[in-house]
């Protein structure tokens, strides 16, 4: 890890963009990230997972270790983000693989023509982890055809396989370790503070700094149950601004009435309520698959989730030699046969590791080390 | 008021504006190894905690009996002043992006030692308030210590611009007014968004104004009267904002202002579990509204 990796944030207006929603106000641009190398250099662009800004702790991993190794570093949101919906979204209603790769496609082209100061670069790799790993293979897919960035390699750390598939596994989650509803959420809220309380009255600190908080909070969490109501938790809340914002923009009318959208300065608590109790397949049904169906001619809602499986690059990820997968034996959102696609679609492109769940082991010594293995083309496969 | 001019083309000169369309902050490097070395220290930290807390959980004791999930606050909290809030957090989030960002980022661009210097000057500032308080509050150690701080960092430490108390291990522990009137008893009250300064609650302001008068009253070396005293208030704000990570919205979200209500309140009730945990306060039912 480097001792200092300078920074700058870019808040950059889309041209085909709508006019933010009076409630999104703040979301006119889109703030990505970029750290400059200070001579001719490679640009890895890093795509953050669902729900994540371009400034993600994750991303802020990944930025380390790539401009340690002589990268340029440039950090995008997901396009799952609410910041990214509003400023960057052609259709306010994400989640569909390909629309949001060709929305983040247009978004890099526009940002990387733009860099502050005199950038050299030498060459264009793409990654990203969670979501933001299929979203970087998509966006290298696109760009094959285009040419326009001329990405030379993707990799794609802990990808779902099946977007609609991996939610509905986390809402299934959800169910069984919280419960369903909102009751639940708040019995879990109820057992966290307790613990943290009981653990603050023992430190001997006055003041409680957030990252005292953070820490803290995950280490109150003990079992295996309390674990993985805490990620379905935190997956549902990082889902809950997808929700709102695809139902605002599609006016299907789940939980903001079409005629009247919230204005800004409106109490907002009955509605987030409602949503933390919602499971996330009901955007599926609800406001993904009515606006897609009306929008996209000839298609049916087997086809909609059928085009949001990573199948659709599938002959790439096969055959070109500059896609490369990272994931986990253990990683919650993918199946057994989810897996089995990954390793034998991509051969000796994929490393498997034995442990780390979701994202759990990312930054790992051996990850980050075989990441960049990756990207330098120096990859021979795992058992090297 | 001489230092407003200043303080505005000093925003304009550094804020590093391009275009309408592409807007570029520079912001502080980012320091992998340290912040690395810091999450062990801080894990270790936290072990050690839970450690504690076990430990005085066999022991019983004279503390209270651990809390149960039964004695967690309501998820909701009680914020009768909604509107006017809202209004305040929009205005502050305004006003962020347009002065206080660009002059802190501007200021970060200060060579460190001398920004440490000037953290330091406040931080040692503010021990005169925290001596008050934690004699307030019946505190005297920590006041004790608080006063040895303020007597070493102002010698040895050149008028409070090093820390060095925190070298040898009496680490800065501040305490305000807000503390004080929780430990007398009362509760946060109504969640209150203060303008330019942000979230807090009735209690938390009214505290802030002791914060904010308590030196004025002291007045030590006479740095609060006359033009100076306005220059000083500006810095301290900015090196304030300059030392927070905190962005406004950039959770991107329509819900942010009840997330950051929600942790705030709890946060501020946590703190107060600890300075009762020989006196636990009655429980208020569980459907009224945290805080209030």
């Amino acid at each position: 890890m480097p001792a200092t990796v300078p920074l700058v944030e870019i808040n950059a207006r889309m041209p085909w963009a709508r006019p933010a929603p009076n409630i999104f106000w703040f979301d006119g641009k889109l703030r990505v990230y970029f750290s400059a190398q200070d001579k001719p250099a490679p640009l890895a662009i890093v795509i953050a997972g669902t729900g994540g800004d371009g400034n993600t702790t994750s991303l802020s991993t990944l930025r380390g270790a790539l401009y340690g190794a002589g990268y340029h570093v440039l950090t995008l949101p997901s396009p799952t983000f609410p910041g990214f919906i509003v400023s960057a979204s052609s259709t306010g209603v994400a989640g569909d693989l390909m629309q949001d790769g060709q929305d983040l496609y247009a978004a890099i082209q526009r940002i990387v023509a733009h860099l502050p100061g005199k950038v050299q670069i030498t060459d264009i790799d793409v990654l990203g982890y969670s979501l933001g790993g299929a979203n970087a293979g998509i966006v290298k897919s696109i760009d094959a055809n285009e040419h326009k960035l001329h990405i030379h390699r993707a990799v794609m750390i802990e990808p779902p396989v099946s977007l609609f598939d991996s939610v509905a596994r986390m809402d299934k989650l959800f169910a069984l370790s919280i419960g369903s509803g909102d009751a639940g959420v708040e019995r879990l809220y109820q057992k966290i503070y307790a613990q943290l309380a009981n653990l603050y009255r023992a430190s001997d600190r006055v003041e409680i700094d957030t990252n005292f908080l953070l820490s803290a909070a995950a280490a109150v969490l003990t079992t295996d149950a309390e674990f993985s109501a805490a990620i379905a938790l935190i997956f549902r809340i990082d889902l809950m601004n997808v929700f709102f914002a695809g139902d605002l923009y599609a006016k299907t009318g789940v939980v903001v009435d079409p005629k009247h959208p919230p204005k800004v300065g409106e109490p907002m608590e009955r509605i987030e309520r409602v949503l933390r109790g919602k499971p996330f397949s009901e955007y599926f049904t609800k406001v993904f698959a009515p606006y897609y169906l009306k929008h996209r001619a000839h298609s049916t809602t087997e086809s909609l989730i059928a085009a949001n499986r990573l199948d659709i690059i599938g002959d790439a990820l096969r055959n070109d030699p500059d896609y490369y997968v990272q994931t986990n034996s253990d990683d919650l959102i993918l199946d057994t046969s989810e897996l089995a696609w990954l390793e034998s679609t991509l051969g000796s492109k994929i490393v498997v590791y034995d442990h780390g769940g979701h994202l759990g082991n990312l930054g790992d010594r051996q990850q980050i080390a075989d990441m960049l293995d990756m990207l330098a083309g120096r990859w021979h496969g795992a058992a090297q | 008021m001489r230092i407003v001019p200043v303080v505005v083309a000093f925003a304009l000169t550094l804020g590093g504006c391009a275009s309408q369309e592409f807007v570029v902050h520079q912001l502080p490097p980012e320091t992998p190894a340290a912040d690395n070395a810091a999450a062990i220290t801080r894990a270790e930290a936290l072990a050690n905690d839970k450690q504690e807390a076990k430990s005085e959980q066999q022991s019983g004791g004279e503390q209270a009996p651990p809390l149960t999930s039964a004695d967690a606050p309501s998820m909701r909290t009680y914020d009768p002043w909604e509107r006017f809030n809202r209004f305040n957090y929009r205005f502050n989030a305004r006003f962020d992006e347009a002065v206080f960002l660009p002059v802190s980022n501007g200021y970060r661009r200060l060579p460190p030692r001398i920004r440490s210097g000037v953290h330091n000057f406040f931080g040692n500032l503010s021990e005169i308030g925290s001596i008050i308080n934690y004699t307030l509050q019946g505190r005297l150690r920590r006041g004790v210590r608080s006063l040895g701080r303020f007597a070493i960092n102002s010698t040895i430490g050149i008028g409070g611009l090093f820390d060095v108390a925190t070298k040898i291990h009496w680490a800065n522990a501040p305490t305000g007014f807000g503390t004080t009137l929780s430990k007398w008893g009362m509760h946060p009250g109504p969640y209150l968004v203060i303008p330019i300064l942000g979230p807090s609650t009735l209690r938390e302001g009214i505290g802030l104004l002791g914060d904010y008068g308590a030196p004025y009253g002291v007045n030590i070396a006479n740095l609060y009267r006359g033009d100076q005293s306005w220059g000083l208030g500006v810095a301290d704000a900015v090196d304030t904002r300059a030392n927070s990570k905190f962005r406004y919205y950039s959770s991107g979200s329509p819900f942010e202002y009840d997330d950051i209500r929600f942790l705030y309140v709890r946060k501020l009730l946590l703190e107060d579990e600890g300075l009762h945990k020989k006196d636990p306060r009655k429980r208020p039912p569980p459907d009224v509204p945290a805080g209030q």
